[in-house]
């Protein structure tokens, strides 16, 4: 287990060209030894990349990496230390399950004994005990990754697990087991996850600290409900949360409001230092509530369609042009097709040129 | 698809099938009850006594089945192992790499026969460049007219012409494997060998059998390396089945009993194949 430092890295896949086109622009990071995280951001982002530069299958074209202080960017992969679950298990079709979570050990000439302990110890966290003695090749999709999984743990000294969508190719319901587990396991062995992803809902529920990426870019790391409630660009929060948030271009109209289809929306932001008056104003559907009177911040809508999730509705409505979406208890009726809606002024991100104005 | 002329558009694909493959067939089973040679040039009917005469008297022609069984089994052998390390060579970034692919497969683009002339002037006793060479050392083996020794050569010659089809199949199949397995072995700490062993060969399987049993069949039907390199001797010594039948039939014109020779040549070679597959699949993909 290890302290992973990424210091000023940055990768580019065609480095002899005279303007490269980034696939990861320079960044620093810090990752503590035995917390969760996640990576999260639409395909072709460069997550992966990041992942293969930590694990030594890509080899940065600038930058730092360190493992508890120790410079390993230049180490392959096998020196690392490194576990990687991929997308698709990979297991030893030929050998049994045994010898597949044996296999790491085996290579590094561990003793008999050791490697039966180890072994065991993992198979049983994983529940995997009863098909030790089973070709490998015979389990379904999700106990294989189970094995892929497995092989990362037995070695003790691993500096991190490193895993690439891993559970892209099992079902929903074994999705939440198989995430409980890897939370439960990283608790038991205190082993640095990392853990790449499309699906938001898969990093919220998995990682302490989420990384939030876009086109070669880390746009925000934080807590989930950071990345929630406070956005920092309006790529996060049109990328976490379903539906996406809520974005209406504006117009700065004083040192706490702004001015959106003629209405006036208090915020809780200081404006005074904003030079360029057009911003967007951003608001989770979740914080927009139904008002019963006019008052401040309350905002008219024409109701298009209300779709009911079972756990609650969802109202679209329509501000003169501007789209706005709402969500609320299933319990509340939706009488009219005119609606007053609430933007609580706390709730109320304001963005400059699509950066949160903290 | 309910069509009335369906069976036009089918014809000519079922004429020439018809032409090709099912009247030689149905042609030589008949041809095979006849006493059709050079003295009694017809088609007359004599029952099964070519069998007879193949399963109680003929020893010539199951000594050149095993003959042939033991050349193409060797044969094959040694080019999936040659070619299976050339591919790996070249699969790698080395350099020159195209250069060398180029190159393992120059001896595919040459005709046999031709090269096999020019293998039997290499490998001529008391002329080829071969013996001149060795003879510097004191050594001149028989190429050509000592009985093992001549096996030996076709073996060397079967090999050289074919291996570069073993690699070009077994390297593309390399270069159609995924790459995550390999990662992970790398990560798993995997020897050189044991990726080999666990994770290259295993994946290699399926593509591995099919390029042993289509050069298994090739292999079979050997013929223009016998036939320029040793002329089947000496004496019977390379002389395989398809040589023999060729004497029979087109030097002893005996067509009758040629054709029995044929058919029961074509029924052993497709049951002993289909069992060859069937245990390769087996040891080779474990499922």
């Amino acid at each position: 287990m290890a302290k992973i430092d990424l210091s000023n890295i940055s990768h580019t896949y065609n480095p002899n060209v005279e303007n490269p086109t980034y696939a990861l622009n320079p960044f620093s990071m810090t990752w503590k030894n035995g917390d969760r995280y996640a990576i999260l951001g639409p395909s072709g982002c460069g997550k992966t990349t990041m992942l293969n530069i930590v694990s030594g299958l890509v080899r940065p074209s600038g930058g730092k990496i360190l493992f508890d202080d120790k410079d390993v960017t230049d180490l392959i992969t096998e020196s690392r230390n490194i576990a990687q679950v991929f997308q698709f298990p990979v297991i030893y079709n030929t050998m049994t399950v045994y010898d597949n979570l044996a296999f790491p050990l085996k290579c590094r000439d561990f003793s008999k004994k050791k490697i039966e302990e180890r072994v065991q110890s993992v198979s049983e966290t994983l529940n995997l005990s009863s098909f030790l003695n089973m070709p490998a090749r015979k389990l379904t999709a999700d106990q294989k990754q189970l094995i892929s999984l497995g092989r990362g743990l037995v070695r003790e000294d691993v500096a991190a697990v490193l895993m690439d969508e891993p559970l892209t190719v099992i079902d929903p319901d074994l999705k939440f087991r198989l995430r409980r587990s890897l939370k439960e396991i990283n608790e038991q062995y205190k082993t640095t996850l990392v853990y790449v992803t499309h699906d938001q809902n898969e990093a919220m529920t998995f990682a302490d600290n989420i990384i939030v990426m876009d086109q070669g870019e880390i746009v925000q790391v934080g807590l989930p409900k950071d990345l929630f409630e406070k956005p920092k660009t309006t790529f996060v929060g049109y990328f976490i949360g379903s539906p996406a948030m809520n974005l209406f271009s504006s117009e700065v109209s004083s040192n706490n409001s702004i001015k959106f289809n003629n209405l006036e929306i208090n915020t809780r932001t200081d404006l005074s230092k904003i030079k360029n008056k057009k911003v967007k104003l951003g608001i989770r559907s979740e914080f927009i509530k139904i008002a019963n009177e006019q008052k401040d911040n309350v905002v008219n809508v024409k109701v298009i369609r209300v779709e009911d999730f079972g756990n609650f509705k969802l109202i679209t409505g329509k501000i003169g042009d501007f789209e706005i979406k709402s969500k609320v208890e299933r319990e509340i009726p939706i009488s009219s097709d005119n609606l007053k809606l609430y933007l609580p002024a706390d709730k109320c991100c304001i963005y400059s040129e699509d950066k949160l104005i903290q | 698809m309910n069509f009335k002329h369906k069976f036009v558009f089918l014809f000519p694909g079922l004429f020439v099938l018809i032409g090709i493959l099912i009247f030689p067939i149905i042609f030589t089973i008949r041809l095979s009850f006849s006493g059709w040679n050079s003295y009694t040039p017809e088609m007359n009917f004599i029952g099964i006594t070519n069998y007879i005469r193949l399963f109680t008297d003929d020893p010539r022609f199951w000594e050149s089945f095993f003959r042939l069984s033991f050349l193409s089994v060797t044969t094959v052998i040694l080019q999936y192992i040659i070619g299976f390390s050339l591919a790996l060579m070249v699969w790698r970034d080395i350099k020159f790499k195209r250069f060398f692919r180029v190159m393992f497969l120059i001896p595919m683009m040459t005709t046999p026969v031709i090269m096999t002339v020019i293998w039997r002037t290499f490998f001529h006793e008391s002329l080829g460049p071969v013996n001149d060479l060795l003879g510097t050392f004191g050594i001149g083996p028989k190429w050509l007219s000592d009985p093992a020794t001549a096996k030996i050569t076709v073996i060397i010659v079967e090999v050289w012409q074919w291996t570069p089809f073993m690699f070009l199949l077994l390297l593309a199949g390399l270069l159609s494997l995924p790459k995550e397995p390999f990662l992970a072995a790398a990560i798993d700490g995997a020897s050189a060998f044991r990726k080999f062993v666990f994770v290259t060969f295993p994946l290699m399987a399926p593509i591995s059998i099919g390029a042993i049993i289509i050069r298994l069949i090739e292999a079979s039907k050997i013929m223009d390396t016998v036939f320029v390199l040793t002329s089947g001797g000496p004496g019977t010594a390379t002389e395989t089945s398809s040589f023999y039948i060729y004497i029979k039939g087109l030097r002893e014109f005996q067509m009758g009993y040629a054709a029995t020779l044929s058919f029961t040549y074509l029924v052993i070679m497709i049951i002993s194949l289909t069992i060859i597959a069937k245990v390769l699949t087996k040891l080779m993909i474990k499922e």
